[in-house]
């Protein structure tokens, strides 16, 4: 276990109550132009955090100038999603101001918390694969470490989720349309972006081949920062977000152009770019529009970096030693033939040389297991679209084709396998080959992950290069996911063991003894009640009252097939025909919890929102179920949502079919926050059982070799479960049946459809009945209240592993190379 | 598009006279320019005022070169801007141009060199 910095929590300057205080008075005045009287909701929080952000700035300039005192080498993350959330507690927290901040605006009779809860959240990302990098930007920050994040602004982030008579219907979540203070324009550092043309083959006036891109439309990337703050303040880094536009050029010309309206359409052609964030499981939708925000987030990136290296250094050939990319999956892949284009086409360098550049540079994370979800992109439109990266792509592949075939001469079919284009119809580029090339460190996200990727994923790439596979498991951050998500837990454990775990979350350790401490365990089940209540308050906002002694099965994630949703309503439906067929009663009361978006076009994954509203529906009205089992559904599940229920489950549900689930982190969250996990033995969940004891967590189900054999043709016969089990047959009959859907006959149907089918990659059937049975162990166990807190506090003490810290340390010692400046060049 | 025609010996220099030479005004450019590039065969075009180019601006560059090497004449660009260059390196321009800081070089070197490269 590598050990976290020590961090110097020092305040930052002009935190004072006073000075805050004048501050948020100042903004209200000076940059709202307002009374205070006056004040909106919305302009309060603004003021608020301008107040905020100044401070941040502050910090942000000191640790730029510390950097570049010390000749650091920078960390630049790649991703094409951020989904940070709200930032104004957490910033206020990292600063260490949010109390003075409450009594100063206590003074003006203003309340932080209502403040607080009324931003909105930063939704640049869809789930995990966003929200990881979030939580990594305020490792690095904590750490100190020099490390940026580059990604784009769009317009329109994730879709607010509403429910219409169960069914979601997606609204426009335009959060940009007011503007955010945390942003600051960069228009200075802006750059061109070309898009489109054609390449002009030429000679150049040594008689050299000089393919040239005429021809080009051109996009202007305006890059918007949003200051990062570390725990203690001293260190604050920036998350840099690209919007394209126009350029100005192409404004004027708007004015003197005699097609008026065309040159406005063209205008609004190039601006759509950053319009909005796509979701990851709608295929087809705006195809050629996501490969040209990727190459987007790529360009502007990468002219970035390279004009921030040229700042301090000559020698493009250096790079790589000043300079470290990664890859947040294959979305910003482009990026490994962007930068051969800069080096070889504008800074001169010969192929090889900057080959070796680009190796030394970047890095890649790949974050899915499933061949299908790898992105591939036709040739034709790589060609359409950047025509040049295209040329650059395809010279990378002969040269790794070449060296494959030195390595094993005549394996054809290696040679297929191994290739970045796909001989397929149409001809396809692989990203997630173009990354592995490209880079010199692949890593996968949790070590069961990381094997299938040598295994299954890339097995010839890695044969070839053995040295650059590594694994960094996931993790998630500890301040924001207890010491800001849940206070009165956070306080409790601070008073135990003291306050060392914000930073350095292994010393959580400290608190197994606590497990045997009735005391502790009383004030333990005190702090976790209190949190239940808060949640069972936002749920009674959609009409629905549940009792906080109830266990609260938690199962909130994207909704998505392999995720299992439709496993764990097979049990509700179970236990529910078991109360009024069988009379037989649950060990406990439970209200199951479901939160989560479906992509917009995914049928299966929005007939489950559908289902789960309904049997909700059906079971919450039924009075012989009424204290025993609850359904419930929280819309727009996003990141302050989840900061309300986390702190609130005392069960995790981590179910997804082994083999599938890279990692997860919502498995890490709940885990810090004393829910027991039931689930499979799948991504991180498997690390998390080593870390608390097998003996604190319900596994259940297939293992993933299990998973696979089962894949084998004409090997799951899932009507042998149907037929052999009661239990299972009645619970799809009956959810096949028209008990759900009375008012839709038939709505249902595909249930059987979907699970008795041979195909289904997702074995419901074949793991129910372990499933039900690790429920029902439970639910003996939670009616063991203080068996129950033992198993929740030592969850909590053995989660040190899954701080985001831990993660940064492992990439910056194995993969980036990068350091914390000295502290004295900190100090100075 | 009026352009200040300064003729030092057998060089004609030309200075580009606009802020930004893109879509909306590079076959203004390429036309006004047109009688120059007949009536020479060794010009200087001097880009100190250009702050952007296009692609279409940087394929009027590219008309004006073949039209000159086309009858053995040559073009030699100066006083690009920082962005203006970039635009140039972009797309691998700079490679098939000759590119002088100051249009005393770019005459200078009509003087010391044969004319017609590509």
């Amino acid at each position: 276990m590598i050990a976290a910095n020590t961090i110097d929590a020092r305040p930052v300057p002009a935190c004072s109550v006073a000075s805050l205080q004048e501050a948020i008075e100042r903004h209200v005045r000076y940059s709202l132009g307002k009374l205070w009287r006056d004040l909106s909701p919305r302009e309060l929080f603004v003021a608020v955090a301008l107040a905020c952000r100044d401070r941040m700035v502050e910090r942000m300039l000191e640790t730029e100038e510390r950097y570049r005192r010390g000749d650091l080498k920078r960390l630049y993350y790649l991703s094409i999603e951020f989904l940070p959330g709200q930032y104004l507690g957490n910033n206020l927290l990292n600063l260490g101001i949010r109390e003075q901040c409450g009594e100063a605006l206590r003074n003006l009779g203003a309340d932080l918390d209502e403040i607080e809860s009324s931003e909105p959240d930063l939704a640049l990302g869809n789930g995990g694969l966003g929200r990881l990098a979030a939580c990594l930007l305020d490792s690095l920050a904590t750490l100190g470490l020099p490390g940026y994040g580059y990604g784009i602004n769009y317009e329109y982030g994730l879709f607010k989720q509403e429910i219409d008579r169960g069914y979601q219907r997606e609204k426009p979540e335009n959060w940009l349309g007011q503007g955010t203070p945390w942003q600051i324009a960069r228009p200075d550092k802006a750059c061109v972006v070309p898009i489109r043309g054609r390449i002009e083959h030429s000679v150049d006036r040594r008689g050299g081949y000089n393919p040239m891109w005429m021809d080009w439309k051109v996009l202007m990337g305006i890059p918007y920062d949003v200051p990062i703050v570390g725990f203690g303040g001293q260190t604050v880094n920036f998350l840099r977000l690209y919007s394209a536009r126009s350029s100005h050029g192409f404004d004027m010309r708007i004015f003197n152009a005699g097609d008026y309206f065309k040159a406005v359409e063209q205008k609004i052609a190039s601006e759509t770019v950053s319009k909005v964030l796509y979701p990851p499981d709608a295929p087809g939708a705006g195809y050629e529009l996501r490969l040209a925000q990727e190459y987007f987030l790529a360009a502007c990136a990468l002219r970035d970096i390279v004009r921030r290296f040229e700042q301090g250094h000559k020698d493009c050939r250096d790079l790589g030693a000043h300079v470290a990319i990664q890859l947040n999956d294959t979305h910003p892949a482009l990026a490994v033939a962007e930068l051969m284009r800069i080096l070889i086409d504008e800074k001169n360098l010969e192929w090889d040389e900057a080959w070796a550049v680009t190796q030394a540079t970047v890095a890649y994370t790949n974050h899915t297991l499933a061949p299908e979800a790898l992105e591939k992109w036709p040739v034709a439109l790589l060609e359409a679209v950047v025509p040049r990266h295209l040329q650059i792509i395809l010279e990378i592949n002969r040269r790794l084709l070449d060296r494959v075939s030195g390595v094993w001469p005549g394996h054809t079919g290696l040679l297929r396998r191994m290739s970045i284009i796909e001989e397929s119809e149409p001809k396809q580029v692989r990203m997630a080959h173009l990354a592995m090339a490209g880079s010199h460190a692949i890593n996968g996200v949790s070590r069961i992950h990381t094997e299938a990727i040598k295994t299954s994923l890339a097995p010839d790439y890695f044969e070839l290069w053995p040295d650059r596979f590594h694994n960094v498991t996931n993790g998630i951050s500890p301040r924001r996911w207890l010491l800001r998500a849940n206070p009165a837990l956070a306080a409790l454990i601070t008073a135990a063991i003291g306050d060392a775990w914000i930073t350095d979350l292994p010393r959580l350790k400290a608190l197994e003894r606590y497990a045997e401490d009735s005391a502790f365990r009383t004030e333990f089940r005190a702090v976790k009640r209190a949190n239940k209540e808060k949640l069972a308050r936002i749920i009674q906002e959609l009409h629905i009252r549940v009792d906080p002694d109830s266990l609260f099965d938690v199962h909130v994630k994207r909704i998505h097939a392999y995720k299992r949703q439709l496993l764990n309503v097979f049990h509700i439906v179970d236990e529910y025909l078991a109360l009024i067929e069988d009379g037989r009663q649950p060990a406990a009361p439970r209200v199951y919890i479901f939160a989560g978006k479906a992509a917009p076009g995914y049928w299966f994954a929005q007939q489950v929102i559908k289902l789960i509203h309904n049997v909700g529906r059906v079971i919450n009205t039924d009075p012989r179920a009424h204290s025993w089992i609850k359904v419930v559904f929280l819309p727009d599940y996003r990141v302050s949502l989840a900061e309300q229920i986390v702190p609130a489950a005392d069960l995790s549900e981590q179910i997804s079919t082994a083999g599938t689930e890279a990692s997860g982190t919502g498995n890490m969250k709940m885990a810090l926050n004393g829910a027991v996990t039931i689930g499979t033995l799948d991504g991180a969940t498997i690390e998390i059982r080593e870390a608390v004891g097998a003996e604190n967590m319900f596994v259940f189900g297939l293992t993933a070799a299990q998973v696979r054999a089962a894949r084998e043709p004409c090997t799951y016969r899932p009507w042998e479960h149907y037929e052999r089990d009661p239990r299972v047959k009645r619970v799809v009959d009956v959810l096949s049946s028209n008990l759900f859907c009375s008012e839709e006959p038939a709505l249902f149907e595909w249930v059987r459809k979907c699970v008795l089918n041979g195909n289904d990659e997702h074995f419901h059937l074949a793991d129910f009945r372990s499933y039900a049975d690790a429920q029902g162990k439970v639910g003996q166990s939670f009616g063991e209240a203080d068996r129950w807190t033992r198993m929740s506090i030592l969850n909590v003490a053995r989660t040190g592993p899954f701080s985001s810290d831990r993660t940064v340390l492992e990439y910056a010692r194995d993969i980036w190379g990068v350091q914390a400046p000295s502290q004295s060049i900190a100090c100075k | 598009m009026e352009m200040a025609i300064d003729r030092i010996g057998d060089v004609a220099a030309v200075a580009v006279p606009v802020d930004e030479l893109d879509a909306g005004n590079a076959s203004e450019l390429k036309r006004d320019i047109a009688p120059v590039l007949q009536a020479n065969t060794k010009v200087v075009l001097d880009l100190s005022r250009v702050r952007f180019m296009d692609s279409s601006g940087l394929g009027a560059m590219l008309s004006c070169l073949r039209q000159l090497t086309a009858k053995k004449g040559d073009l030699k660009l100066c006083g690009m801007s920082k962005q203006v260059r970039g635009a140039f390196e972009l797309v691998r321009l700079h490679r098939i141009f000759d590119i002088y800081p100051g249009k005393a070089e770019a005459v200078l070197a009509f003087q010391s060199k044969p004319t017609g490269v590509l």
